[in-house]
């Protein structure tokens, strides 16, 4: 099977709290994967660990193993900030930095250490027209950012996070803060990414797991329940506790 | 962390009122199926036109359910048993308003052949098909209404019994047929009458059918696997 990205009895320790316990999981290239699960049930924690933003907390401990390509990403050989640069990430509120639209997709090239200038204007240019901002900001790229609507900001952290050709993108709740209109842009941007990228995305949103990704996984207290194929656990779920979550019986 | 339980009360409370709703439904045309029968042995002008007004009383009241269902759907997003339930309703309430149009069509058939003396053969042979299609029709209602798979194997069995009981009825019609060649118009209409139980007892089937898929999401129409089912029971 073709993986990317490959689990194995990964335990997370934040001091002595136990966050997640024995996880197992494969992620496929090239398709997306939703993580869904109540509040506190440790989505955010995994994907944290996929390119290990947790390593930023004093007390994080985990034992178990997380491949990219193969590779173990706990490796002490890795480079972090290339790990980074293979796994990008998008949070929940766009973040975009205090600078020009410009200049936001180009900053990870540049602490990437590309400075050709025509280089960096198409990447610019291919970026946001990749992730369908393009025709909304190209007379203005070099206003400010902050001056976009919160669904262009998060198209615009898209673009920045695909400017450096990342394999996989971790996508923490993108759309929460948007309103229909701007989740439904996010949500078609995220079929035509996966052509190119891996996608993985923490949704509470249960109609948004069934329309963007192929396989998902529910968390319960640090546990993954059930995964698989979107259709078959929203349809046919095996386990009562993912039918009772799913159905919004519990959470 | 704790998970703590919500039973989404309004939620359920429009289920069980769409549950309710199919439950209502197959009360009326259970009705309608039985006064249909009734007046085709005995012919009775009043029973003909309650037939007839229940068949636009379901006709109604489907309609009603669809929109219902669609509506929850809309505003509950359901997924799971309660989107597969909220489906197999929709294609129940279909079954019984048709077998709601076929009682109708019974009745209809009643008025035309209430002059004439049906010969006793063919005559016993619908009338024992109309028996066992009656238990079918309340068997599919209560096999859906109380997820009973036992019901849904009773329903394939009577099923069968019927198609068997429909080629004997054919059988017998044609034979009256050569012998009495005047019997023939109204010897169509019993033909008719026999078809009309026959595709009853098929609907009553398909709502076992739909009963599994909601209670097993296997595919509908397993009536192969089903068969099998029986025949290893019967050997």
């Amino acid at each position: 099977m073709n993986y990317r990205i490959e689990v194995e009895d990964l335990n997370v320790y934040f001091d002595e709290a136990h966050i997640l316990k024995d996880i197992n999981i494969n992620i496929e290239k090239n398709v997306v994967t939703s993580l869904i699960g109540p509040s506190g049930c440790g989505k955010s924690t995994f994907i944290r660990t996929l390119n290990r933003m947790n390593d930023l907390i004093d007390t994080f401990k985990k034992d178990g193993t997380v491949l990219l390509d193969g590779n173990d990403i706990y490796d002490p050989k890795i480079d972090v900030v290339d790990l980074r640069k293979k796994v990008g990430m998008v949070f929940q509120k766009p973040n975009p930095f205090p600078k020009s639209i410009f200049d936001n997709v180009a900053y990870g090239l540049k602490i990437h250490g590309i400075n050709d200038k025509d280089f960096i204007e198409q990447r610019v240019e291919d970026s946001l027209k990749e992730a369908a901002l393009w025709d909304e900001v190209k007379d203005k790229l070099d206003k400010s950012a902050m001056g976009l609507s919160g669904g262009q900001q998060q198209r615009l952290c898209i673009a920045r996070t695909i400017a450096v050709e990342p394999e996989v993108i971790l996508m923490d709740e993108p759309c929460s803060a948007l309103d229909p209109i701007s989740t439904t842009k996010i949500e078609d941007l995220i079929h035509k990414l996966k052509k190119d990228f891996t996608i993985v995305i923490v949704t509470h949103n249960m109609q948004q797991a069934t329309r963007v990704s192929k396989y998902t996984a529910f968390f319960l207290n640090g546990e993954i329940v059930e995964s698989g194929l979107t259709d078959k656990l929203f349809m046919e779920p095996t386990d009562k506790r993912t039918e009772d979550y799913i159905t919004g019986r519990f959470g | 962390m704790e998970n703590k339980r919500y039973p989404r009360i309004q939620f359920q409370k429009r289920l069980d009122h769409l549950r309710d709703d199919v439950e209502e439904m197959g009360q009326t045309s259970l009705s309608a199926y039985k006064n249909a029968i009734e007046t085709f042995k005995n012919y009775d002008a009043d029973l003909v036109n309650n037939v007839i007004h229940n068949h636009q009383k379901l006709q109604e009241m489907n309609y009603n359910l669809e929109q219902e269902a669609m509506s929850i759907i809309a505003s509950e997003q359901p997924v799971a048993k309660d989107l597969r339930f909220i489906e197999t309703s929709i294609k129940v309430a279909s079954h019984l308003k048709r077998m709601g149009g076929l009682a109708s069509n019974i009745a209809d058939i009643a008025k035309h052949v209430k002059d004439e003396k049906i010969p006793e053969k063919p005559m016993n042979d619908i009338i024992h098909m109309s028996d066992i299609v009656d238990g079918m029709v309340s068997k599919s209602l209560s096999a859906f209404l109380n997820e009973d798979m036992n019901l849904v194997r009773e329903l394939k069995r009577d099923d069968d019994k019927v198609d068997d009981l429909f080629d004997q009825a054919l059988n017998d019609i044609s034979n009256s047929m050569f012998q009495e060649k005047e019997a023939i118009s109204y010897m169509i209409s019993l033909l008719f009458v026999a078809r009309f139980l026959e595709r009853i007892a098929d609907r009553a089937e398909n709502i076992g059918d739909r009963t599994i898929y909601m209670i097993t999401c296997e595919k509908p129409g397993v009536a192969d696997k089903l068969n099998g089912l029986i025949s290893e029971e019967k050997k």
